[in-house]
């Protein structure tokens, strides 16, 4: 049951991580593709978890915990860079 | 054997002339004269076995499969060379203690003068072929730093480039040559060699050896048309002049020609070429010679003829012609040396060289005078002297001759023109320099020189008597074992005498010697003939041709060498695409046999983005920013790709690179035009490099496919078998990372930190401009550091420690370990420079990134040393269970403090890049000189 | 599978050569970093593919190939290393020759010379 659960939310979070893929390539400003990007690390934490639990192993879980830490600093860097050019002053 | 010490002692006597340079002059001259003396004792002592017929070889094995053994030799022509080398080394020795000047570099001349005796006592004794021409090479280095000596002189200079270039050419043809008769033969030891002539002389590639040699040995023995870098060596101290340009160097081809008489000899080929090349430097050498006015010159040209009389003995189709020239090998040495020697004291204590103002020296230098006489008598071929006995045996051979068909008298006859021009050159430097009235415009009087500089000419010419006189008790087993050595079967019946009655060769020294004397009292017209042609000088000529070749090679360089980076990038995409692809067309099929997985839906999709990704980077690559943001999103897809196929510390790895390259391409783009021009480039290039772009990217599909489906043996069994008894671990990637491959890791984290310093050193004082106002027009937002970023940022901080102080603990056993831990912390504290700015990192964080590498460095290099304490090898990793109340059991490893090692490197490297690059746009800036 | 996985690779060497010969520094690291990727790809796969088993010793019998993960491992971070050096590099070329061309010199545009005859 769990593993038909895991596949069918994990499709759905590929049908997500195509459409922000969407986003990202169409734009159209800078902030969209950015936030794009965001997303994109967003579901692939789950898209990690949900493999995880599909092959009943944790050994994918630190990547997870790494996507979020991180992804949102790579997204600050990018925002902080439209906003004043120079991201370390 | 003793002899195996030979070439080694001169060796290491290269090393003392310049430590005992500092003491007087004799005693460095002692010094340096000991352990050649020493050597040749050795080979005194290993003498009466070869003048028995015996030949000795003895080797010790370096590469073997390469046919690379050190191995010597001694037999009679050995023996032969090495006394000629060895006794008139030592002699030139004593001769240069008096010759040099004080100003003079002492030491540095005995250290050349050594070291080229060490390469042709090389050339003689070696019986590897490789090896000989190792040792070949080295003479033609250590005569261009000997006729050089002088350096201040630009004649010095160029006759030294000039020998340089013609016997450095001559040298690589001699290799060809070795290289393709050891293929032939399949082993590139003489005495292997020397006994395969058969084999050779019937091998489709004979031709092209024979001609590869006889380069090799023309060049160097200045024969025709190579010679004319000879005269021009006369540039070098006379020293040199009597020992590499009479005695030995020179005598390096003659030598070669013997060496390989038995494998290359005895064909039509090598007696038309040899002989013919012989005659017509003997004829050459002998006529010029007469109209040097320069004594050196005289000699030079001399010696160029009696070169190509010995070269022409050794290409008649006789054995006793090869006994002949063996004999005059000896015998050329001894006077040609003495005369060299005896120019150099008329240099030395006259001021002048030019026979035009040396007159009449013979009540000034009576001795001396007496001692160039009897030389140069000997050189003319006068009978009681050893010069005739050998010239009188070259006559008799030129008379048996049929190499010319029914033209063959032609041989005998200019031979004996050649030897009536010796002794016409002969008189001119008895009569011109000793008699023939006063001197002439002389800058000091002449006088004899110091006592001791005279002994070698003395010691030389009293040889020449000697020899001449009682051939068969001095020279003749000498002579019967190296001839035995040349011919390589026993010898036919010859005898050594002075008279052998009335004969025709008689005739022909007769009338040598009238006719010389006939020249030389004719000599005057002669020489206003020989005015009306116009002076030739070999050296504008060489360097011309010189300067024609670099002009060439720049034209050349300037074609492929265009300053076009974009270009190189091309061409080397076009050549690594023109050398990967003619293997895969032998390729069958790429599918190899190994079962595949079947495709799934989350797969596709990830292979979607990556393609999406790839392509929207390429397509907006214009807009930089645009383009920096695809390029994470394919970074992201990487990095699940990783983690999807079983590479959890690669997909960690790949995520925090990722970031932070991301940071590092944000920093200096704020530096860059926000857009690339477009239209820049040609639309043709366009095409072209999409083509080979293309191209590329479908081999390296195919190869990559290749590879996954073929079967894999691979070597990580061992490793995963290993990992947990051997390195205490149960993540065998990090166990493989600081333990079995630990080495390698050490190696890569020095080259991370020798990158980071360098860029620390490129963005030291760069000057670029800062922007005020974003790509469309904007300014800047006025908020510095947005207060929920700094907010969220800081209160992370803990968390980012906690977690990289967790992948770091783990990673000996799950995923993580000190790369991964290292990049974590390094974003973390990025971070807080990306939210709280420069100033505010600065005064917490007040240790330079620099302590960071080396303390990282040390401690993995400490961390291998420690090994060596328990006598292990480097980086053998150490590790034990303990237990602890309230904690329980846990694992203690020396591979963890390795780790550190690689962690504290890793944030020193990523810190120092990011930091100061941030630093760029504010005062912490770097400045040289300034940390 | 696997031929996906090798068509991407293939894909993405092919747009990081092509950037990689463009005439502009930026676009050249970004070229650089795209290639570095896909060569770390490349490199990965030369152990074939596992699906669910990781390298880490749990008992089982099967395993991913350790040895190009701990080779691309480092690869990985070296790659930074050297994309930081060219990030460098092209930022010293432009504060020094004052433009962004890897010959150091912009080229005349082609077509503004038409336009010009």
């Amino acid at each position: 049951m769990l593993s038909y659960a895991t596949l069918f939310a994990s499709g759905l979070i590929c049908i997500a991580l195509a459409l922000n893929a969407w986003r990202l390539i169409v734009g159209p400003t800078t902030p969209d593709r950015i936030i794009a990007v965001d997303t994109m690390y967003i579901n692939s934490i789950a898209l990690i978890i949900l493999l995880g639990l599909y092959q009943g192993t944790t050994s994918y879980y630190e990547s997870a915990l790494l996507i979020a830490l991180l992804g949102f600093v790579s997204t600050a860097a990018f925002c902080k860079y439209l906003l004043r050019g120079d991201i370390i002053e | 054997m003793h002899y195996f010490w030979v070439p080694f002692l001169p060796m290491l006597g290269i090393i003392i002339p310049l430590l005992t340079n500092k003491f007087n002059r004799s005693t460095c001259a002692l010094a340096t004269a000991l352990l050649p003396a020493l050597a040749l004792g050795l080979i005194l002592f290993d003498l009466p076995a070869v003048l028995d017929g015996q030949a000795f070889t003895q080797s010790i094995e370096w590469i073997p499969l390469l046919g690379l053994n050190l191995s010597f030799r001694l037999d009679g022509l050995s023996v032969l060379f090495s006394l000629l080398i060895l006794g008139i080394g030592l002699l030139v020795i004593l001769y240069a203690r008096y010759y040099l000047s004080e100003k003079d570099h002492m030491g540095r001349f005995y250290c050349y003068l050594i070291m080229f005796m060490t390469a042709m006592l090389g050339i003689v004794m070696s019986n590897n072929m490789l090896q000989l021409w190792f040792y070949w090479e080295l003479t033609s280095i250590s005569s261009f730093l000997l006729i050089s000596f002088w350096s201040h002189s630009s004649d010095a200079r160029k006759g030294a480039r000039m020998a340089l270039t013609i016997t450095g050419a001559g040298g690589l043809a001699l290799l060809a040559g070795i290289v393709l008769l050891g293929e032939v033969v399949g082993s590139y030891q003489l005495n292997v060699v020397l006994n395969s002539a058969e084999l050779v002389q019937q091998h489709p590639y004979y031709l092209a050896i024979l001609s590869l040699f006889l380069l090799g040995a023309f060049t160097k023995s200045a024969q025709f048309p190579f010679h004319f870098w000879l005269p021009h060596a006369m540039a070098a101290p006379t020293p040199v002049s009597a020992y590499l340009h009479s005695a030995t160097m020179v005598k390096a081809g003659i030598f070669l020609l013997a060496r390989f008489y038995p494998v290359l000899a005895g064909t039509e080929v090598w007696f038309v070429v040899v002989s013919l090349t012989g005659l017509f430097t003997l004829l050459l050498g002998a006529y010029t010679a007469l109209f040097k006015h320069d004594l050196k010159g005289l000699l030079a040209y001399s010696t160029i003829s009696h070169l190509g009389l010995i070269v022409l003995l050794l290409g008649l189709n006789t054995e006793l012609a090869a006994i002949a020239a063996v004999f005059h090998i000896i015998n050329h040495a001894i006077f040609k040396a003495s005369l060299f020697m005896a120019a150099g004291i008329i240099d030395h204590e006259s001021g002048s060289r030019d026979m035009r103002k040396l007159n009449g020296l013979w009540k000034y230098m009576p001795i001396t005078a007496t001692l160039a006489m009897v030389a140069s008598a000997s050189m003319a071929g006068v009978p009681l002297l050893n010069g005739f006995l050998s010239k009188e045996m070259f006559f008799t051979e030129t008379l048996d001759q049929s190499i010319l068909g029914s033209l063959s008298w032609l041989i005998p006859v200019l031979a004996t023109i050649g030897g009536a021009f010796a002794v016409a050159y002969s008189l001119r430097f008895i009569h011109d320099v000793f008699f023939n009235g006063e001197p002439k415009g002389l800058t000091k009087t002449p006088h004899e020189p110091p006592r001791y500089m005279r002994v070698p000419v003395e010691i030389l010419v009293a040889l020449c008597l000697v020899v001449g006189i009682f051939p068969a008790y001095t020279v003749g087993p000498l002579l019967d074992s190296a001839s035995l050595a040349v011919l390589n079967h026993p010898l036919p019946e010859f005898s050594l005498a002075i008279w052998h009655g009335f004969n025709i060769p008689l005739l022909m020294s007769g009338l040598a010697i009238a006719g010389g004397l006939a020249i030389y009292l004719n000599r005057k017209p002669l020489f206003r003939f020989e005015g009306l042609f116009p002076a030739i000088d070999a050296k504008i000529k060489f360097e011309g041709a010189i300067q024609a070749c670099v002009r060439w090679a720049q034209k050349v360089n300037q074609t492929l060498e265009s300053g076009s980076l974009q270009r190189y990038a091309f061409w080397l995409c076009f050549f690594a695409l023109a050398l990967i692809a003619p293997p895969l067309l032998d390729l069958d099929t790429t599918r190899g046999s190994q079962a595949e997985y079947p495709l799934n839906g989350a797969v596709a999709i990830a292979a979607v983005l990556l393609v999406a990704g790839s392509l929207a980077t390429v397509i907006w690559s214009h807009y930089r920013l645009i383009a920096l943001l695809m390029l994470s999103l394919v970074g992201l897809v990487v990095s699940i790709t990783f983690a999807y196929f079983s590479a959890p510390d690669l997909a960690l790895t790949q995520l925090s690179v990722e970031i932070v390259t991301v940071i590092l391409l944000l920093l200096a783009l704020y530096f860059f035009p926000q857009h690339t021009p477009t239209s820049k480039s040609r639309p043709s290039h366009f095409v072209r490099d999409l083509a080979v772009a293309s191209l590329i990217g479908c081999i390296i599909g195919s190869i990559c496919f290749a590879l996954m489906t073929s079967p894999l043996d691979s070597i990580s069994e061992f490793f995963i078998a290993n990992a947990k008894t051997g390195g205490g671990g149960t993540n065998v990637v990090n166990v493989i990372l600081v333990d079995f491959r630990g080495f390698d890791t050490f190696g890569e984290i020095t080259v991370l930190g020798i990158a980071a310093l360098g860029i620390y050193k490129l963005i030291a004082r760069m000057r670029l401009s800062m922007r005020t106002k974003d790509h469309d027009g904007r300014l800047w937002a006025t908020d510095k550091y947005p207060v929920l970023l700094s907010v969220i940022s800081q209160s992370l901080l803990p968390l980012f420690l906690l977690i990289s102080a967790y992948i770091f603990m783990r990673g000996h056993n799950l995923p993580g370990g000190g790369f991964i831990a290292g990049l974590i912390t390094s974003i973390a504290l990025i971070q807080q420079y990306l939210a709280h700015g420069v100033d505010w990192m600065t005064k917490r964080v007040s240790v330079s990134y620099h302590y960071f590498i080396a303390i990282g460095l040390v401690t993995a290099a400490i961390t291998g040393l420690g090994s060596w304490a328990f006598g292990q090898p480097f980086l053998t990793s150490w590790f034990d269970y303990f237990s602890l109340p309230w904690i329980g059991k846990f694992e203690l490893t020396s591979a963890l403090v390795f780790d550190l090692g690689v962690y504290l490197t890793v944030i020193g490297a990523t810190l120092l890049i990011l930091a100061n690059l941030g630093k760029l746009t504010t005062k912490e800036r770097l400045t040289v000189g300034v940390r | 599978m696997e031929l996906v996985y090798s068509v991407c690779v293939g894909f993405m060497s092919a747009c990081g050569i092509f950037l990689m010969l463009r005439g502009h520094t930026f676009t050249l690291v970004i070229g650089l970093t795209l290639l570095s990727y896909s060569v770390n790809l490349f490199l990965f796969a030369s152990g074939g593919l596992t699906i669910g088993s990781p390298a880490v010793l749990n008992g089982s019998e099967n395993y991913a190939d350790p040895l190009p993960q701990a080779l691309v491992l480092t690869a990985i971070v070296i790659g930074f290393a050297m994309t930081a050096f060219a990030v460098i590099l092209a930022m010293r070329g432009r504060a020094d020759l004052g433009n962004d061309h890897v010959d150091g010199d912009d080229p005349v545009d082609p077509l503004a010379r038409e336009d010009k005859a």
